[in-house]
């Protein structure tokens, strides 16, 4: 009956177009009404899940993503990467991907990248006359590269939801080929979507014009230097890189490009506020309709669910792909790893299945539906920066949805992939 | 506002001399003094996403720097963050922003849609209420505790549900009284200009 | 017959969840199957703090929950999260299992909880990437993650040390990385976060040896006859003794894979470390109430 209410009212909201937040929010609080506990808990949820101090990466990266393209760093960034890649079919679409691979080395988070990332991007890309919806899809995808290429605190979620079992060391060092990999997926995939579309090539700009551009790039690179170089060396944290990103930007485009009036600042200001405060409130309300999830034990009914049908190792990895793959639909990942984890650990591991190959597939399975609607963070972010409705984004990214699944699917069935780095080190 | 007084104030001297109450003028008053609270909502948001920057560069200065690690910095920008989110949340109902997935809506006739849109803002509405009124409960119990790091008390957490809440009462009220008199509230945002 | 849930935010086959489990069980028998209990584990229905906030408004049953989330709303929680308050894990339960501790869950009732039973999670102490501290002077300067709580940023700061706060998941990449010199917890959690695979330092300095408490919703609580209620009582404070059991057996597992791995486990004089608790103590025994408190528990034996 609860279940009923909490899935049926929220596709009901969901179909009639109310906003994603309202939808979990609503669907969560009618149900708590039905099963007669205190509606507090929704509001209390709500609150909670955006009073989390991680979460700020998000409006952050966004900002100073505002500020770049705002004070001129990124226009040069993507110029001198034009002039270098833009030749190529799908050229920004590449260097997209390649920037989601370098970002991923410094954070953590999926949609810190794809903010960070679609923030420089897609604005870009639009205004070189790709198609929006194809920046948007590459950005979202492109991103999940981040949460397998070390650092990944969703790793180290991991290794606690598990009893601390296992290695975050391994698991690190375990992510680092199946993020290159998706990348590399990603990329070919790029380009026959442009081939396809036929996106014009830009002709090479030849060796003086591409170093006068990098002249003009230089602030800009030093920004991934020092983001990079501070996470690195241990001057700050992952988040608060991304704090360090708005301030360096502003001071750039204050100080050296002298390009940011304060019209300008405000406009970058309520723009970032504009874009991320929608996302956070799903986020919110996310942890609301999870909080439901777990407190009827739809998790554990699944698995049981699962856990009836094969004995076959193969045929239970996949089944456990599909089930993480419809739960990574409705539900955030982190909770998910939390309730997941413990769950399915212990199934697969009696199948003879590696505890760190595991975690990659888990972490690979829950990014992907960090980019699938109804909930998910990444595309919204993606989609909220490109200002396209999730329906256009869906239209097209099946293709990329594809090259993740393959990947998704290799990572799964080719143990050595995920194993063969980490075991060099033991 | 809450003069007794019968006569127009002087706010209303842009307004029609012949408006009766419930026609032109008191529109036009109302979307006046609700596009006033959401610019305002909007800078207190932006505002509170500037002070978390400059704590969380205080922050990181100060511990690489100076070698002193404050406890209240993280504390309190998440602390700024509520009020970002929640009225920039509700600032997105008034302007339409909100990620939907409007599938259906396309496919509908003028009037189906008209009847969507007002059970849509209507729960909006519902939940923005709960907002209020469990904001309001939850910062009540929450009230005598004592926020760590901050000396505040623990319900102050709660006060941007509580008023964001009653901004997004406000909006959806305003999008739905609008729509019952015939006011062009359902605009196709996505269907203007070339941001697609 | 009714469930009761209970919330943990321990990962399934910790102590305090298997205790609550058993207790669950205790019930069962006790009651003929008319109550039992079901633990949400992993944190599934929130933090600490929120789960609290559930309890209080009658969302759920039962709750698991460390003593520091409690210090802002039950004041007598304080006095037994202080640092070096009790002397040895022994003391600690002692004290716990007397007076001293049924006053203190007796002042969980003003706050629409009803206190049942103390566990406990054992002694913390520091660890670090750098160097092994020999005494307090080696800590000066250090940079300690700590959680966000005032007592241990005032504990570690006292101490000479930089308290600096940090969301738990951050640590291991804060600690390889430098962003810290180290942090502090139990033998059980320094091993489940792998903190000992880049800090190679542990100084047995016991600073925290903390209690955690068992709750219960005010309103579930009220729903149960009188019988009933002692039932749950007892099984509750039956539960004490299988979880500290399961934890000492826990403890032991764990500081053997933290020795295996190579850290380096050094004592410390702890004296110095008390001595420079004054001020700590001076600001959180704020009243001569707590003040007492605190005399009643390091008298004890
Ligand atoms: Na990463
Ligand atoms: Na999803």
């Amino acid at each position: 009956m609860a279940l009923t209410v909490l899935f049926g009212t929220f596709v009901f909201l969901l179909i009639i177009g109310t906003p994603i937040a309202f939808c979990l929010g609503v669907a969560s609080f009618a149900t708590i009404i039905v099963l007669g506990l205190p509606p507090v808990v929704v509001f209390q949820r709500l609150n909670s899940g955006v009073s989390v101090f991680s979460l700020m990466a998000i409006p952050f990266f966004i900002f100073a993503g505002d500020l770049m393209v705002r004070g001129g760093i990124a226009a040069r960034l993507v110029a001198l990467a034009g002039s270098v890649v833009g030749h190529l079919r799908g050229g920004l679409g590449q260097v997209n991907i390649a920037a989601s691979t370098m970002f991923g080395g410094i954070s953590g988070s999926a949609v810190a990248d794809a903010s960070a990332v679609g923030g420089l991007m897609i604005p870009q890309m639009k205004a070189r006359g790709y198609g929006i919806d194809y920046a948007v899809n590459i950005t979202s995808v492109g991103a999940i590269i981040a949460l397998l290429i070390p650092p990944s605190h969703n790793m180290i979620i991991y290794s606690i939801s598990a009893g601390g079992r296992i290695s975050i060391a391994d698991l690190f060092t375990a992510g680092v080929i199946p993020g290159l990999l998706l990348a590399l997926s990603l990329m070919i995939t790029a380009y026959l979507v442009a081939s396809r579309r036929g996106y014009p090539t830009e002709p090479f700009a030849g060796f003086g014009r591409a170093l006068q551009l990098l002249f003009g790039a230089i602030p800009g690179l030093i920004l991934i230097g020092i983001i990079f170089g501070g996470v690195r060396s241990g001057i700050f944290t992952a988040t608060e890189s991304s704090c360090i990103a708005i301030v360096y930007a502003f001071l750039v485009t204050l100080i050296i490009y002298r390009s940011m009036s304060w019209s300008d600042f405000v406009a970058a200001t309520t723009a970032a506020v504009r874009t991320t405060a929608m996302v956070l409130m799903i986020i919110g309300c996310a942890a609301a309709f999870g909080w439901l999830l777990a407190y009827l034990r739809v998790p554990a009914a699944l698995v049981a669910f699962l856990q009836e049908i094969s004995s076959d190792k193969l045929v239970i990895l996949l089944l456990i792909n599909v089930v993480l793959l419809i739960l990574g639909t409705f539900m955030d990942m982190s909770p998910l790893i939390i309730i997941t984890t413990p769950i399915f650990l212990p199934v697969v591991m009696a199948y003879g299945v590696d505890p760190v190959h595991f975690g990659v597939i888990l972490i690979l399975n829950l990014g992907i539906g960090l980019c699938t609607p109804p909930v998910g963070a990444v595309l919204f972010v993606s989609c909220a920066i490109g200002r396209i409705p999730i329906w256009t984004a869906m239209r097209s990214i099946w293709p990329f949805y594809g090259a993740a699944f393959a990947v998704l699917m290799l990572v799964t069935y080719v143990p050595a992939i995920s194993l063969w780095l980490p075991n060099l080190f033991h | 506002m809450t003069s007794t007084d019968d006569r127009p104030s002087g706010a209303d001297a842009s307004a029609p001399p012949l408006a009766r109450p419930g026609g032109t003028a008191f529109w036009l008053r109302a979307e006046r003094l609700l596009s006033g609270l959401a610019t305002l909502a909007l800078w207190i948001s932006g505002a509170g996403l500037t002070l978390m920057t400059i704590i969380i560069t205080w922050q990181v200065f100060s511990r690489y720097v100076l070698n002193r690690s404050p406890s209240w910095t993280e504390a309190s920008s998440v602390l700024l963050m509520g009020w970002f989110i929640f009225l920039g949340a509700a600032v997105g109902v008034r302007e339409r922003t909100h990620l939907g997935f409007d599938v259906l809506l396309y496919f509908l006739p003028a009037s189906a849609k008209a009847v969507l849109r007002t059970i849509s803002d209507i729960v909006v509405l519902a939940f923005g209420g709960g907002m209020i009124v469990y904001g309001i409960q939850l910062a009540r119990l929450t009230w005598g505790t004592v926020m760590p790091s901050l000396a505040l008390p623990g319900g102050v957490g709660f006060l941007p549900v509580i008023f964001g809440g009653a901004l997004v009462c406000l909006f959806s009220l305003e999008r739905l009284a609008g729509r019952f008199a015939g006011l062009p509230v359902d605009v196709d945002i996505h269907a203007t200009g070339e941001e697609m | 017959e009714t469930v009761l849930r209970s919330s943990d935010t321990h990962p399934d086959g910790y102590p305090t969840v298997e205790a609550v489990k058993y207790m669950g069980e205790l019930i069962k028998q006790r009651t003929n199957g008319r109550y039992s209990i079901e633990v949400y584990h992993s944190a599934q229905l929130g933090e600490e703090k929120d789960t609290i906030e559930q309890t209080q408004s009658g969302v759920i049953d039962l709750d698991r929950v460390s003593m520091g989330p409690f210090n802002g709303i039950v004041p007598e929680t304080a006095v037994p999260s202080l640092p070096y308050m009790f002397r040895s894990v022994e003391h600690m339960r002692h004290v716990m299992d007397g007076p001293v501790g049924d006053q203190i869950l007796k002042a969980f009732e003003a706050h629409d909880l009803v206190g049942l039973a103390f566990y406990d999670s054992g002694a913390r102490s520091f660890y670090n990437t750098k160097k092994d501290i020999a005494s307090i002077a080696d800590l000066k300067g250090m940079k300690f993650r700590v959680i966000q709580s005032d007592v241990f940023v005032d504990m570690v700061n006292a101490l000479g040390a930089n308290a600096t706060p940090m969301a738990y998941g951050e640590v291991y990449s804060a600690l390889q990385t430098g962003v810290i010199d180290g942090a502090e917890n139990n033998w059980p959690s320094f091993e489940s976060a792998k903190h000992y695979e880049v800090a190679k330092h542990y100084t047995l300095d016991q600073h925290q040896i903390v209690p955690e408490v068992l709750v219960m919703s005010k309103a579930s609580w009220d729903k149960l006859s009188p019988e009933d209620q002692t039932i749950v009582r007892q099984a509750a404070k039956d539960s004490v003794v299988k979880m500290r059991e399961l934890w000492d057996a826990q403890e032991k597992k764990s500081r053997d894979i933290v020795e295996k791995a190579g850290v380096k486990v050094s004592e410390i004089d702890k004296q110095p470390l008390i001595d420079a608790m004054k001020p700590v103590y001076d600001k959180y025994l704020s009243t001569p109430e707590l003040k007492d408190l605190a005399a009643r528990i390091q008298a004890a034996k």
